[in-house]
């Protein structure tokens, strides 16, 4: 029995019974669009917030020093805190597999250009921050600070590209100067972050000036600063051992702190329990999406069941002219699944625009990703095969006498 | 050897005193060439008798060998072939397919038995033109009359040139005059060789075949 007569029978039935084959093909059309739609959704979510945590660096552990509570420290006033120098001694030489230890302090201090207090934050960073933070030097003529301006203590810095428009404007930041409590430093480079990252997750690096961290330190004493190193990246060589060396960093932190005046953050780890609450998510949206397929599936059941009573006469026919039941079985088959594989590609378009839809009107990022779409069409042509399978049989398994009577 | 032979047949329904008794065991046997018919008052059995000759029914006793092979007890599978390669059936309501033309009509029993579709479509052609409809392929059954229906039943029943033509009450839905052209039909395939199994309870047919199986209460009463 050819391929051409089921397609050819199926096209007539479907077109004799079209708003029924409508109705019947609605459940599955938005089954599959729900499901399409939700993934887009979905995906998109987790595109976005695996885009932030990657832009953290996946391969770094971030140190945070934290002020301790009154609490913890029994009234007593705590002045010197957090990650010392012997701690980022240590991370440096006694660690295998850290590739590079960047400090990174804040100067909470006022930045001044051309005598105008500016918006800007202030940073001192080890020369490596260029490469850890994913940056880049963002004008050729330019250069980032480098360990001699350290070595030299050099009264130069880097601007992010955002900060240096805001302080300069639309003038040439290079060869510029900025002010902070006394000291000018002079614009050597600008630093471009592709990624729009944030400084351990707060502060944005194209936002903030750089200067030479040791300088930053010899120059502002304990006597203004309270902490050597508000954060610490700490970039392993290998993700392999991107927990070992946490877990190492916090035991070693918690034997050498008294107080927890530190916070450690693992943009991996998060990385892995965002993937970890996507998988519920995704589990959950399985359920709704199989709930909403079964719906439409025995929608296609019933229709089927309904073709096969009307058409009991013409079964018997066919059999009586030699049809085998294998012949009824396929025919009916096909229909079944005519039914849903069509529905499955209306509702896989209408999914994309509900995706278009939900970016377009309520802004949230949405995905469509072939693997979905792939998915949806499967299962819609599986739905037609699990709820076509009983009609067609009984179809097939009529007596040919019994059906010619009716 | 006899076209067709029925050794001891019979047709039980249900079991013990509520068995019905549709068709008792029949022995008779019906020569390549004529046509016959099988005549009897409703309920009589000629009915069942047909749905034997047919294959559609199994029956409850007895051997069928249809050009000398036994066919009473085949699986479904070989028995769809045989119906499909041996066997064409009119029917009295026509049973035309009303979604497809009448040359797909025609064609249907050819594609069951695996035709290419050219051939298919040619000898379908071929055998309306027979019946005098070769200008109607492309009508569907709806704008037909019931004669002419009853012609592209006939010319689907003849496909695949099948052994028996069994004819189930054809002119019963039909006008006498009607019913007399298709009789025309049926006593020119018999002239050409065909044999024709007609099942009637019209006695005015009795003349025009050559035979008569005459059955009643499930008995064959005369053959």
């Amino acid at each position: 029995m050819s391929f051409f007569y089921n397609v050819e029978s199926t096209w007539l039935s479907l077109k004799h019974h079209a708003f029924r084959s409508l109705l019947a093909m609605l459940g599955v059309v938005l089954g599959v669009a729900a499901v399409v739609g939700m993934l887009a959704v979905s995906e998109g979510a987790r595109v976005e917030s695996v885009e932030r945590i990657q832009r953290q660096g996946v391969d770094n552990i971030i140190l945070h020093s934290e002020r301790p509570q009154a609490n913890v420290t029994g009234g007593e006033n705590i002045y010197f805190y957090g990650i010392t120098t012997e701690d980022i001694e240590h991370f440096n030489t006694v660690f295998d597999n850290v590739k590079k230890v960047v400090p990174v302090v804040e100067l909470h201090r006022t930045i001044y250009a051309d005598g105008k207090p500016t918006d800007v934050g202030l940073m001192g960073v080890g020369p490596d921050f260029m490469k850890i933070s994913r940056s880049q030097n963002a004008d050729s003529r330019g250069r980032w600070i480098s360990e001699a301006d350290g070595v030299t203590a050099s009264l130069v810095c880097s601007v992010g590209v955002d900060a240096a428009r805001q302080i300069f404007g639309l003038e040439d930041p290079l060869g510029g100067t900025i002010s902070v409590s006394g000291s000018a430093f002079e614009v050597v480079g600008l630093l471009d972050n592709p990624l729009r990252s944030k400084l351990a997750g707060k502060h944005d690096i194209n936002n903030l000036v750089y200067v030479d961290y040791e300088t930053l330190l010899s120059i502002y004493n304990r006597g203004t600063l309270q902490v050597v190193a508000d954060y610490v990246y700490v970039q392993v060589d290998d993700l392999t051992y991107l927990k070992n060396t946490a877990d190492r960093i916090r035991t070693y932190l918690a034997e050498t702190h008294d107080l927890p005046d530190y916070t450690i953050s693992v943009p991996y780890e998060l990385l892995l329990a965002e993937q970890a609450t996507q998988r519920v998510f995704a589990v959950v949206m399985g359920s709704i999406a199989a709930i909403s397929l079964l719906v439409g599936g025995i929608g296609i059941m019933n229709i089927m069941l309904a073709n096969i009573y009307e058409r009991t006469k013409e079964i018997g026919t066919l059999r009586a002219l030699g049809a085998q039941r294998k012949t009824i079985l396929a025919q009916f088959l096909f229909e079944a699944v005519t039914l849903t594989g069509v529905g499955g590609v209306v509702g896989v378009a209408i999914g994309f625009l509900i995706a278009m839809l939900i970016k377009y009107s309520a802004g949230m990022p949405t995905i469509v990703t072939p693997g979905s779409v792939i998915v949806a069409l499967s299962v819609s042509i599986l739905t037609g095969i699990i709820f076509g399978t009983h009609p067609a049989w009984k179809a097939a398994n009529l007596s040919p006498i019994e059906a010619l009577r009716r | 050897m006899s076209l067709i032979q029925l050794q001891g047949i019979s047709r039980v329904y249900g079991s013990g005193p509520a068995a019905v008794h549709a068709l008792r065991p029949a022995n008779l046997s019906i020569e390549e060439g004529t046509f016959v018919a099988i005549y009897g008052a409703s309920g009589s059995g000629k009915s069942t008798m047909l749905n034997m000759l047919g294959l559609l029914d199994e029956p409850s006793g007895g051997d069928y060998f249809l050009e000398g092979r036994n066919v009473a007890k085949l699986t479904d599978a070989a028995r769809s072939e045989i119906r499909c390669r041996e066997i064409g059936i009119v029917f009295q309501s026509f049973n035309l397919f009303p979604h497809f033309s009448i040359l797909e009509n025609v064609c249907m029993p050819m594609r069951f038995a695996g035709a290419e579709r050219r051939e298919m479509k040619d000898r379908a052609a071929e055998l309306l033109a027979r019946v005098g409809l070769s200008d109607r392929l492309t009508h569907s059954p709806s704008q037909l009359s019931g004669g002419q229906c009853q012609r592209v039943a006939i010319a689907r029943a003849l496909a695949n040139r099948p052994a028996v033509i069994l004819a189930d009450e054809p002119t019963g839905n039909l006008d006498v005059k009607t019913g007399d052209e298709i009789l025309g039909v049926f006593h020119e395939l018999v002239d050409e060789g065909h044999t024709v199994i007609m099942v009637t309870h019209n006695a005015e047919y009795e003349k025009e075949v050559q035979r008569v199986i005459e059955l009643n209460d499930g008995n064959v009463v005369r053959q």
